[in-house]
């Protein structure tokens, strides 16, 4: 065995003491006659084995702190055995109360605290641009022109990349299959910083018009290509394109992070391309903004320094071209907050929900170990006659506290494990991180940590006025009265502490509740039962615009022909998470291109009211009759009506949105319509501005199927994919959803807040009953004579449950008081996540009010009852 | 680890061996052999104190702080450790006697009365 330096001289020192130990003895017996020799002989023998000695004596070396320690768990172990009651009740309290932070910390860590899963992740930025004349709320897409400019022009990136999501349709074997995408710029997977594990990244000549070249998703790879090595150079048909694959992607590769996965990534030289000659690729349109940018920085490089890089760059982009980049700066964020982005808020308030849970679980168990302390102030007091130091029993009692914790965080780990289930199924989907969601070390290391300091905080204060006991006090039974009285005010405030803190947990969960149900019962503006959803794309290369537009009007004349069915098209649909916005220009003054007013927009097939159910207030809807060859018309809702055409009767009116196919000028449309107002970005977002114009004179992209059934939708399913499959059989029809599914998708980030809100409410709710049971049936066993006495006396049994409820009352009155005062601050954290509620509710606030009334009356009604039916005399016996 | 052997003579000696060790220093500091030469000679040679036992008690006492320990020159020119008692050991000291004496005395009382096992 090698020791350690301090410990080597320490052996050095201990070899010099026995050895002065020996010729001590020997000199002694030298004195008393003996030769020198036996003197030697006899006192090595009477010092016995000196490897043996020294070994033993070794070991009294810094292990006495460990002995202790592990003296002190077995005989807080010894202890809690003997209490099996109060012991499973802690432990429990506990797992509840550590469980719910595990858990939601688990989810924490995967969402926002684990680092992007790319090489230096912290150097990743996402660039967006910027409105300034909106300020932050300005923030929007960008435009592939603004992308290159910055791309050549900044210094402070070591690269920079585009990307967005498109949905491909890729044959294989003659089947064709939907895939999700992207569309990338060369140097997307070299930012990122990952590279294919078969064949290559893009080189940056491809992207330009005719370098039709993929990378695939290992998924895709093996799903649909067998995983065959050989796939790299081999030429797939991707959206009716040849495509030459050149790389295949690490597993578990995602970026863009959607939902589902990218399986392909083609260069932007898919947008470089044009229909006809003289058409402006969309690579081109400097006002044109749907990229996403993100961009790796230079080693050393602060995002300050990179902001002010390209601030410069937008300015001069600015000066160059006035008409479209006016007023557009630049903003960057770092990537993983720009991932995490609008979830982080809901987060931090269940986070801090469970924190309360905590707090309340402590209080409770601060709570039970005073009451459990009272009983034992004589096994304190004896222990302290014989000489235990106060010091040595508040350890001793801390490391109860600690053990219990500890068994209660392996149950909250368990509870944890479970119910991570539960969260990741009820979570919205496309948060990044949500489906990784483990009890990894992170979790445990949290857990042991809150875990140790819980034990700490609840276990400090009990033990602190259990050592306190007089050595005698405790001796005699008076002392255990006298204790049990001390403490009764802390345990009072105590419970009054845990009470605010349910009242806030609750008025929290009333108000998400009352809200989640203003939201779900809120009218979307269109009726979408029975309606059913579904996409495809149609490849640009075997259908030119006026093709398109032909496939679509036949197509739907065939569905409508399906019994009870009545079919139309638009983009975007309601609640889908689609969202376009487009300039547009009134009669009279003329406006520079960027100062123009612009509204949201949608294209619409004929009859696209009607299958909605979208009340038409004025006018018409659009009929197949409104094609490339009748006249421009457009559709406007009543929002739009009241604020750009306000005072005029809107049918016939002109209007000019900034969007022309077939047309050589930008053509001005007649107002034909008025319709109702409807919710298409979210339940909880007032309607906007909106304009429609019918497919036939303005097709922009692919449309969503809306398709009211008779039956219930997914009977019709299939009746529609053959219907497709006629019509052509190299389309893939995806996203085949219920309208009412888009509408439960869109409300799932407020249902999964609300629930797990509520799930911990309810939590906060039952363990403040268990602690005030506690507290009042203690007060009640402590006072077990003084009720026989004024029963004997002659008390009636009403008054003397009126004494005990009344206890208990008054505790929790004045917890509910603090408890308002403290929610009507921690209600504004809710603020956004609020719909059609007031954070002072007083609504909400009354019922959590009187449902915690309820449930103290409850909570202290069981051992009032039980103050009632003491027996006088065994009562005044026991004394 | 430690072998089960000296495990259960410490554990039968400690409490013990303590109280003798402490009440040896009570009159003053002392190296090992002093003190157990001292055991030997107030015990008129009952007690003989191992050495086994005797180094890792005063070694336990120092790190409990009940005693401390300081190189010195002994009387005969030699380079000796000498142990006394702390502040906290005098109060340990007290505390040990008393218990000791509760327990010899409850000892005595039953021992003293054949009848009260009954």
């Amino acid at each position: 065995m090698k020791l350690p330096l301090w410990r080597r001289r320490q052996d050095r020192e201990l070899d010099e003491e026995i050895a002065s130990h020996i010729r001590l003895a020997i000199a002694d017996r030298v004195e008393r006659g003996e030769t020198a020799d036996e003197a030697a002989r006899a006192a090595r023998r009477e010092f016995g084995n000196v490897v043996v000695v020294k070994e033993v004596t070794r070991e009294m070396w810094g292990w006495i702190a460990l002995e202790q320690l592990v003296q002190d768990v077995r005989y807080a172990c010894r202890a809690l055995r003997k209490a099996p009651g109060f012991t499973a009740v802690a432990v429990a309290t506990f797992a509840f109360g550590i469980g719910a932070n595990a858990a939601m910390f688990s989810v924490i860590d995967a969402v926002m605290l684990r680092p992007l899963p790319f090489p230096q992740p912290e150097r990743l930025v996402s660039v967006t641009e910027v409105d300034q004349r909106r300020g932050d709320a300005g923030s929007s897409s960008v435009a592939w022109p603004n992308f290159f400019d910055w791309r050549s022009r900044s210094r402070t990136f070591e690269r920079m990349a585009a990307y967005h999501e498109r949905a491909f349709t890729v044959v294989v074997g003659g089947r064709p299959v939907h895939a999700p995408g992207a569309i990338v710029s060369a140097d997307f997977f070299s930012t990122l910083g990952v590279q294919p594990v078969l064949g290559r990244g893009f080189r940056s000549d491809e992207e330009r018009a005719g370098s039709d070249v993929v990378v695939i998703s290992d998924s895709l790879w093996r799903s649909e290509f067998g995983a065959a090595p050989t796939v790299v150079g081999s030429v797939t048909t991707i959206n009716s394109r040849p495509f030459t694959i050149v790389g295949v992607m690490p597993a578990g590769f995602r970026f863009p992070i959607s939902v589902p996965a990218a399986q392909l990534w083609v260069t932007c030289a898919e947008e470089a391309r044009t229909e006809a000659p003289g058409d402006t690729p969309m690579t081109a349109e400097r006002g044109a903004h749907f990229i996403r940018v993100v961009g790796r920085l230079g080693p050393g490089v602060t995002i300050a320094a990179a902001q002010a890089d390209l601030d410069a760059v937008s300015a001069a982009l600015a000066r160059e071209y006035p008409d479209e980049n006016s007023n557009r700066g630049v903003k960057l964020t770092p990537q993983l907050e720009s991932l995490v982005g609008g979830t982080r808020q809901p987060l931090i308030v269940l986070f801090a929900a469970v924190g309360c849970v905590l707090l309340i679980a402590c209080v409770n168990l601060a709570n039970l170990l005073l009451v459990r302390g009272a009983g034992r102030g004589r096994e304190i007091a004896l222990r302290l006659a014989l000489g235990a130091s106060r010091r040595r029993i508040v350890v001793q009692l801390l490391t109860e506290s600690v053990v219990l914790s500890a068994f209660g965080a392996v149950g909250g780990l368990l509870l944890a494990a479970w119910s991570i289930r539960l969260f990741v199924q009820i979570a919205p989907t496309g948060v990044r991180g949500l489906d990784q969601v483990t009890i990894d070390g992170a979790v445990l290391a949290f857990t042991a940590a809150v875990g140790f300091l819980s034990a700490l905080a609840f276990g400090t204060l009990p033990a602190l006025l259990e050592a306190r006991v007089a050595p005698r006090a405790g001796l005699d039974d008076s002392g255990r009265a006298t204790a049990g009285r001390r403490h009764g005010r802390v345990r009072a405030a105590l419970v009054v502490a845990e009470t605010a803190l349910g009242v806030v947990l609750l008025i929290g969960a009333g108000l998400l509740l009352r809200s989640f149900y203003r939201l779900t019962t809120s009218d979307p503006g269109f009726d979408g039962t029975r309606v059913l959803t579904a996409k495809f794309s149609l490849p640009d290369s075997r259908y030119p615009y006026l093709k398109q537009i032909a496939f679509h009007d036949e197509l739907l004349a065939d569905l409508n022909v399906l019994p009870g069915v009545q079919a139309a098209a638009t983009s975007p649909l309601p609640l889908s998470g689609l969202h376009y916005s487009i300039s547009f220009e009134l009669p009279g003054a003329k406006v520079p291109p960027s100062q123009q007013p612009s509204a949201d927009f949608g294209m619409v097939g004929p009859g696209y009211f009607r299958t909605m159910q979208i009340p038409i207030v004025a006018g018409r809807e659009f009929t197949a009759a409104d094609n490339d060859a009748a006249a421009r018309v457009i559709v406007v809702n009543e929002s739009f009506a009241r604020r750009y055409l306000a005072g005029r009767d809107p049918i016939g009116q002109r209007i000019k949105p900034g969007l022309s196919t077939t047309e050589k000028e930008t053509p001005w449309r007649e107002v034909v319509g008025v319709v109702r107002d409807v919710k298409y970005k979210a339940l909880n977002e007032p309607s906007r501005p909106t304009y429609f114009i019918p497919y036939g004179q303005g097709l922009i992209t692919s449309l969503f199927l809306a398709i009211r059934t008779a039956a219930p939708p997914a009977a019709v399913v299939e009746q529609v994919r053959q219907v497709v499959h006629r019509k052509d059989p190299e389309l893939a029809l995806y996203d085949v959803r219920s309208m009412d599914e888009y509408v439960t998708l869109s409300v799932a980030p407020a249902r999964f807040q609300t629930l797990l809100l509520s799930l911990f409410a309810g939590l906060a709710l039952a363990l403040t009953a268990v602690g005030l049971y506690g507290v009042v049936a203690y007060g009640v066993a402590q006072r077990t004579r003084e009720f026989g006495i004024r029963l004997a006396l002659g008390a009636r049994p009403g008054e003397v449950l009126q004494l005990v409820l009344g206890s208990g009352l008054r505790m929790v009155s004045a917890g509910v008081a603090v408890g308002i005062v403290g929610a009507a601050f921690a209600t504004r954290l809710l603020g956004s996540a609020l719909f059609e509620v007031h954070p002072l509710d007083p609504a909400t606030f009354a019922a959590v009010v009187a449902t915690l009334f309820a449930v103290a009356l409850l909570a202290s009604f069981v051992p009032a009852r039980r103050a009632t039916r003491v027996d006088p005399i065994s009562a005044l016996r026991t004394e | 680890m430690r072998g089960p052997r000296y495990q259960n003579r410490i554990e039968l000696l400690q409490g013990t061996l303590d109280l003798l060790i402490l009440q040896t220093l009570q009159w003053g500091p002392r190296h090992g052999y002093g003190i157990s030469q001292a055991i030997r000679t107030v015990s008129a040679d009952a007690l003989q104190v191992d050495t086994g036992s005797l180094y890792p008690a005063l070694h336990r006492l120092e790190r409990q702080k009940l005693i401390r320990a300081e190189w010195t020159v002994s009387d005969r020119n030699q380079r000796t450790r000498v142990y006394e008692l702390t502040a906290a050991g005098r109060r340990q000291l007290l505390a040990e006697r008393s218990r000791w004496e509760q327990i010899s005395a409850a000892i005595g009382t039953i021992l003293a009365h054949p009848g009260a096992a009954e």
